[in-house]
Parts: C-alpha cells; structure tokens; sequence
C-alpha cells in the first residue's frame, strides 16, 4: 500500500476479547452479542455516532450461508452500513480503519468470531484446499504448519530452546485472565509438530470500537500483503507476505522492530508464532524459537494456546495488544507498554497477512 | 481524500456451467480483460478484493484465493450474500478515497455450476433455530413479500410478468446473459407456480461466471475514459422478516434499508431528482415482484403509485431504463451479480454496452441485495466528476 | 480438446454441527412443550415485544428479559401457498403465513392448516385480508416450532 497522505488518524475506544467453550446458554448471535455490547458499554459513549459495523466470519465456520444475516444484527448492524468479510479479523480491522480514514464514517465497531465446539475444525480446514491438487490428499492447514517448521529445521532453524519456549507459552496461557480456562480440544499433531506446540480450539470472539476521536490507544501503522496460491509456490519459512506486511506497518509508524514493547503475532502452532517473529525481524534468520524463549515483549497472551478458532485471530491479537497499551491486560500485563504490533494470518495457512502498529497515546 | 473512477470492466459470458474452465481461470478470464480494459498490467495494482458468497455452492471453500494475482498484493476477500458483488467494489473504493491504494483490482466469482443440489444451500441461509422446520427458501420469502404488495398497492399477477418478460427481452440484446428467451408476460402467467403469487419465469436462472473491475484514483486516470463512482451506500436491515412488518413508517415490502442506502448515495452524488436524473437503473431484484419495492425505494414513485408506474414503463420514454442487461433474470451468478449490475452501469455511462447501449446515459444507479432483502446496496455512476 | 475429454471431479460435502439453540430459544420451546404458550420478549428500550422471544434486541442493542406471554390469537399478515413438498410437512398444497399474534410486535413464521385450498386464486384471496387467525397446538407437543400451527377464525356470517 502507498504511503499515507493526509487523512485522519484512528483510535481504539475499547477491545473485548472473550474465549470459551460450549456454553450452551448462549447460541451464536448472544455470544457475539455480550462481546459486542461490552465493548460499546466500556468506550463510555453508547452507539452514538457508530454508523459503521466491519465483520470477519466464515459461513463453514458458522455452519450456515450467509451467516451474517443472524450475526450481522448481534454485532450492532441494524440499519448501519455493515461489511462482512470472509477473511481474518486483522484484515476486517484493517479495512474499518480504512472506512475512517476514507471519510465514510467516524465511529466503528469491528468484530470477529468462530466457534470450535460448533463444528468441525478439522472437516472445514481440509475443505479449504484445492479439489485438485491438495483436497485429495487430505491436506489440513496443520498439516502446512508441519511442513513449515520442517522447511524451517532443515534450513537451519535453531531447536535448542523448544522446550523453553513452550512451557513459556504454557506458562503465559495460564497466566492470561482471557485464556480459555476450561474445555477446549486439540487436534493430532503432525510431525514436527508435538502436542505441546498445538493450538487450543476455542469459542472465540473479538469486538472492538475504533474511532476518529482522540482515545488512548491509536493505530500508527497498517501494513498487508499476500502468498501465492498453489501451496508449491509458497515459501513456507520465509512467509514474505508476513515480511512485507510487518515493514509496510513499521515504515508507516516510523518505527523499528527494536522499539516495540509488545508483540502479539498470530499462528497456528509455535512455530508458526516463532517464524513470525523472524519474518518480522524480531528475530533474527533461525532464531524464531529462542526469541520466544526468552523475549518477554512477545505473545504474552499465550497466542494460540490461549485459545485459538479462526477468523478471528488477528483480531484477538489486536485486542490483546490493545488492552496491553490501556494497562489493562490484568496479570499478563507488561510494564511500560506504549508500543505495540499485532497480526493476522488467513486461511490457507498463513495466505495472507495483516500486520497493524498501535500506539499507547 | 481522492475520487474513484472505474477504468476497466470485465466479465465472463454467465452460463450453467462452465465446464472447460477452473475456478482460477474463470476469474483470471474477466479479471484479464478488466486489466487490458484498463490498459494496465497486475504490477499497477495495489489491492486486490474478492467477493464469493456461499462456499457451499463452489464446493471450494477457498476458493477466492484461487484468484491470486501479482506478487505479494494485500488480499481480501468479501462474503455479504447477495450484494458480495457490490461490497466489494465499495471495499476497493475505500482504499482509494483513504489514498491507500491508486489502483484496485475487484473481481467476483459464481461458481455454482459446480453444485448439484443449489436450492439446499440457498435453505441454509435461514435461521437452524425457528425456522428449519418450514419451508422457507428465497422463493417462499419472495413470495411472502409478494403477495403483501399485492394486499397494500394493488398489484396483480399481470405486472410482475409485464417486469419479467421486459428482463428477458432485454436479455436477447446481451450477449452474455445466460437466458436468451422471448418471454411474454402470457408465458410467464403460464409457467408452473412455485410459491402463490411467484411463478417459475418471475424467478432467476442459477448462473456462474466472473466479473472484474479495475478502480483507480483521479490522478491515475490519465488518458483513460473514467466513469465516476459518484456516491455508493450499504445498508443492513433485521435478519427476522416478522420483525419488519410493523415498523413504524417502513413495512416489510417498503425496502427500508434500500431506501436509506439510496438517500445516502444520492446525497453524495448530489442526485436530486432520480426519475429525470438517471437515465439507467440495474436492478438486483432476484424475483420481478421485488421490483415493486425499489422503485419507491429508489425515489421514482411513491409505493401506492407503483403499479401505474409499472405500467406506464412499457409507454412513457422520458422514464429510466430498467436493465438494458436484462437483469438478474438473464443472469444470476450470485455472487457476482451486484457487481455485474455495476458493470453493465459502467457500460451504459462509457457508451460501450453495445445492442444494449442506450442513448445519452450521463448517470446510471445500479442496486444490489442479499439475504431476504436483509441487506442492500446503491451505487450511482456518471460521467462527471461529483465535488 | 473436447466436452468429454475434460476432467470433472465429483465431491460431496458434508459437515455436521452442533447449533446451540441458548437459554432464550431454550425457554421459548419449553413454554411449547410444557405450557403450550407462545412467549416474546420486551425490549426495555424501544419496548417492542419480540417473538419468537429472544436475549436481545438488535435495533436497540439491549437485552430483553422481560418475558411476555402472546397470542393465542392474531392477525395473519401475508402467506405464500406451497406447491413443492418439504420433509417432515403435510402434501402441497399447504400455506405459510406471518401472523402478529396479539401482545406481539413482531411477526411470527408458521403455517396455516384446515383452509380449502381446491382453488388456490380463491383462498389466495381470503388469506390477504388480514384475516384473524387462533394458534392451534397438537395433541403431544414437542418443544419444536412445529407444536402449534394456525388456523382461520371464523368470521361472523361466514367468509
């Protein structure tokens, strides 16, 4: 994307991020509903002036076409204009700030959500390969996730601090008042893959409102970009859709990786989260795992293991970052926290990326 | 904050299936002949959206990303049901106007030719809840609609074939259109009911095919022909048809959220007065009775004139057109169809839409719709430029 | 190369979920079974009351625990007559409607059952007159939406 040119900037009012597990009480639309009215009762100003509603969900994910036409109104959508997009929360967030940007509208809610209790995690991930050429393999996206770290190994990638760079994940799950406390499931691990670096499915549900006026936190950088399609083109480790994305949100920023003082990258498995960070120079070439061992600033949430169902990752993980830069992140929360990068993977296994700078104002 | 101009337009004949062709070249075709259109290569451009609504009905569920194209461009994809095709250009503009992008890529693909039992995936769309125990389709809920229309307006059977039979004519000027039937409106009277009042020629064909557009800012025009994306609006309604038949001041079949989108187009392209204005309307109305709601909708008469205003479009010239493409009864390539009702526009304002061209169109406002009139678009396009 | 040389897959896709129906859609349906009362909720702001009853409100974004009992009685505010069949329903023909049972301010989706529907352009013309309708439930109800169905009251004088 092109350098900005003048146009107003964008602030974050409130960010809720609930994770739980088949709680039958409550049917889609409440869940996403409680999500979306907590965030409209913390940003203190009601609905007013919202006139905006950006979505991400997926109909296979929500086990019905067109599932925004129930969802949509849980989220705030009567008589507004509302967007769905059949994408990750981090690209729905992108284009709300968009929206803002462009001038057609001021106040915003965006909201992402999936429900791993409600379907079948692993039925919907084959589905999303091609019919010719990987569905009939039974391709799954941990299956890519798999092959990533592999690629990754065999190049070079640095192992000796796994096993620390797990039980920190472990540890920062349990730590995070958020984190999916009880239930959940996990899928069966590919090799390299173990148990341990899988993630947690869970009901998942982001809910932000982001604004033209002046809050506490504000978006300084937005970057986004993309992988081939055919999986044989991709390169697995290098992720330069990532890359691309996280120095497109930087420059924007006029900020260095060195100067972040919290990261919230979204992947599947650990190795998908360690390889982000060197994509995004965080760490550097096989050096993915050891910086998650031991570099604090990073995943404090417990990323995947807190929870995981897409599409509404990259917009956890925005939330997460959020509520960092607000002081509000509870018992995870770092100490300082002014500046912060967060990002989004697609579906087919890390296609696309979002890679979004927030600032503690 | 920059203008928007469409510069290229691409699509795909719209057919059953398109057997010889995969996903990925179907889009690649339209988008291709969007690019040339545009005199322009994929290194151009900054932003590629996409809109594909109900997976189920490609069986991909990706598929989307099957129309990657360029090196390491952000990608999105759009899913809003029925107005996907419209959602998606409104996306790419906004890039535009928030000077993110200068040139945008959108293309939306149909792909239902690969589904064998479509009707099943359309039913899913309703609530598992309430609802699963009835037969409520597209066709029952149109239906509903209908018949209400019929109970406030006085509508009979006779105008929505009249509407129907004007489309497929249409349709035998467009070459791409799916259907090529001379329907009369005693053909249409005759065809089997599928849901009293909706008879099977008042309904759509199920299409597949592509579309693409390129968009770009003012100073990317060049020397190229623009048509001026001059004012869009999105609006999205209450899922539960019950909860809109007492509204206070917009029943069911008055169409609020088109009406509203329509308002806030309008003002943005500073359209005054429609019925002399626009010279052009494409139409997403996916059964010929769900015409009745827009044209009060869209400011041409009032709800309780419409069925004159029916009537007199078979006499009176100085009125709009209504799809010169022949409209989603020539083609209804779902996903696709908002966009194609914009596309056609584009057409008609550059004075290339060929045997269907008509005279001295300056504005053209095409509409989308999705869900059970749930959510609904307007876009108004022109040869000048709004400020 | 031609039609038949091309390659075509076959593929069926099927998925199994588990939709939670919630507290609200839960309590609604056991009112069905148990009461064989039709219950809405009220939403305290715009104070509609919604039926089938449900936790929220979405034009007003609020929640609505006010639980109100509505109908049995109402008004059919328009319909379809079916041609095709649908698992688990009587033979086509067979009529849907939207009825606003009374208390209610919104509409309800159910069908209307015992109408002569022998000449489909005259019952199509009884039915859009707003006629007032009763809810009729079955011997065993279920907790399912299907527990009751509508019927035509009968006018004074006949219709």
């Amino acid at each position: 994307m092109n350098a900005p040119h003048s146009k107003p900037t964008v602030f974050i009012e409130a960010a809720v991020v609930e994770i739980s597990w088949r709680d039958e009480t409550r049917n889609l639309s409440e869940l996403i509903f409680d999500s979306v009215r907590r965030a409209i009762d913390e940003s203190g100003r009601g609905m007013m002036g919202i006139t905006s509603v950006v979505l991400a969900a997926h109909d296979l994910v929500d086990g019905r076409s067109l599932s925004s036409m129930v969802t949509a109104p849980a989220a705030g959508a009567y008589l507004r204009d509302e967007i769905r997009y059949g994408d990750d929360g981090a690209a729905a967030f992108a284009a709300a700030v968009v929206r803002i940007e462009a001038g057609e509208a001021d106040r915003s809610i965006v909201a992402a959500w999936g429900r791993a209790s409600e379907h079948d995690v692993d039925g919907v991930s084959r589905a999303l390969f091609d019919p010719f050429f990987g569905a009939p393999l039974g391709l799954e996206e941990l299956h890519v996730s798999g092959l990533r770290a592999q690629s990754w190994i065999q190049a070079g990638g640095r192992c000796d601090a796994r096993a620390h760079a797990v039980s920190r994940r472990r540890d920062a799950a349990r730590n995070n008042p958020r984190a999916l406390r009880d239930g959940g499931r996990s899928s069966r691990p590919s090799y390299p893959l173990s148990p341990d670096d899988l993630p947690v499915w869970a009901d998942v549900v982001a809910a932000a409102i982001i604004t033209s006026q002046p809050a506490r936190v504000k978006v300084s950088g937005m970057g986004q970009s993309s992988e081939p399609f055919a999986i044989g083109d991709r390169q697995l480790a290098a992720m330069p859709g990532l890359v691309r994305a996280g120095e497109l949100a930087l420059r924007e920023a006029n900020i260095a990786a060195g100067d972040l003082d919290v990261v919230e990258v979204d992947g599947l498995s650990l190795f998908d989260e360690a390889l982000a960070l060197e994509a995004l120079g965080i760490a550097r070439k096989g050096d993915g795992l050891t910086a998650f061992a031991s570099d604090r600033r990073i995943n404090c949430s417990g990323g995947s293991a807190a929870g995981y169902c897409a599409p509404a990752m990259g917009l956890a993980r925005i939330v997460e970052a959020t509520l960092q830069l607000q002081g509000r992140a509870g018992a995870i929360q770092l100490p300082s926290a002014r500046r912060a990068l967060a990002t989004g993977s697609s579906i087919v296994a890390a296609q696309t990326h979002t890679a979004v700078v927030l600032e503690g104002v | 904050m920059s203008a928007v101009a469409i510069v290229g337009v691409g699509q795909t004949p719209y057919r059953r299936s398109h057997k010889d062709l995969s996903s990925r070249e179907l889009i690649w075709s339209a988008a291709k002949e969007a690019l040339d259109d545009a005199g322009m290569g994929i290194d151009e451009i900054d932003l590629v959206v996409a809109g594909v609504a109900p997976d189920a009905l490609a069986g991909e569920a990706s598929v989307e990303r099957s129309g990657m194209m360029g090196k390491g461009k952000p990608f999105v994809r759009v899913n809003t049901g029925g107005v996907t095709g419209s959602s998606t250009v409104f996306a790419g503009a906004s890039y535009i106007k928030a000077g993110r992008a200068k040139a945008v890529l959108v293309f939306a693909l149909e792909r239902m030719g690969q589904a064998t039992t479509s009707q099943q995936v359309f039913n899913t769309i309703f609530d598992p809840v309430y609802e699963k125990d009835f037969p409520l389709t597209t066709i029952t809920m149109a239906a509903l609609r209908a018949s209400m229309l019929m109970r406030l307006y006085g509508y009979t059977d006779r105008h929505w074939a009249e509407i129907a039979s004007r489309n497929y004519r249409n349709a035998l000027r467009n070459p791409l259109a799916h259907l090529h039937l001379d329907v009369t409106p005693e053909d249409v009277l005759e065809s089997p009911l599928l849901a009293w009042p909706i008879h099977r020629y008042e309904a759509c064909p199920m299409s597949e095919g592509a579309c693409a557009m390129v968009l770009v800012s003012k100073d990317r025009v060049r020397t190229r022909t623009p048509v001026w994306i001059q004012g869009y609006a999105s609006t999205s309604d209450s899922y539960a048809m019950g909860d809109r038949i007492h509204r206070p001041g917009a029943t069911l079949v008055d169409l609020l959220s088109l009406r509203l989108s329509a308002e806030r187009a309008y003002k943005e392209a500073a359209v005054t007065d429609p019925r002399s204005e626009i010279r052009v309307v494409e139409l997403y109305s996916a059964f010929s009775s769900a015409e009745a709601m827009a044209y009060p909708a869209l400011g041409f008469c009032n709800a309780a004139d419409g069925p004159r205003f029916v009537e007199s479009q078979l006499t009176d010239p100085s009125l709009p057109v209504f799809n010169p493409s022949g409209g989603p009864q020539g083609a209804n390539p779902v996903s696709a169809t908002a966009m194609v009702r914009i596309a056609e526009c584009a057409l008609q304002v550059r004075g290339t839409a060929g045997d269907r061209q008509v005279d001295g169109v300056e504005r053209a406002v095409a509409t989308g719709q999705g869900g059970a009139t749930q959510f609904s678009t307007v876009c108004v396009l022109g040869k000048d430029l709004v400020h | 190369m031609s039609q038949s040389d091309l390659i075509t897959i076959p593929g069926h896709w099927s998925f199994d979920y588990t939709y939670f129906a919630g507290e609200a859609a839960t309590r609604f349906f056991r009112e069905l079974a148990e009461n064989r009362r039709i219950m809405g909720t009220k939403c305290p702001a715009c104070k509609r009351v919604l039926v089938p009853a449900r936790a929220f409100c979405d034009a007003c974004m609020e929640r609505t625990d006010e639980w109100i009992e509505v109908g049995p009685e109402g008004t059919l505010e328009t319909f379809t007559i079916i041609t095709t069949a649908f698992p688990g329903l009587p033979e086509p023909p067979i009529v849907m409607a939207y009825v606003t049972l009374d208390r209610a301010d919104t509409a309800l989706i159910n069908l209307v059952l015992g109408e002569d529907l022998s000449d489909i352009e005259q019952a199509a013309k009884r039915l859009n007159s707003q006629p007032r309708v009763v809810a009729r439930f079955i011997d065993d109800p279920k907790g399912r939406i299907t527990d009751f169905s509508f019927e035509l009251l009968l006018q004074r004088g006949g219709v």
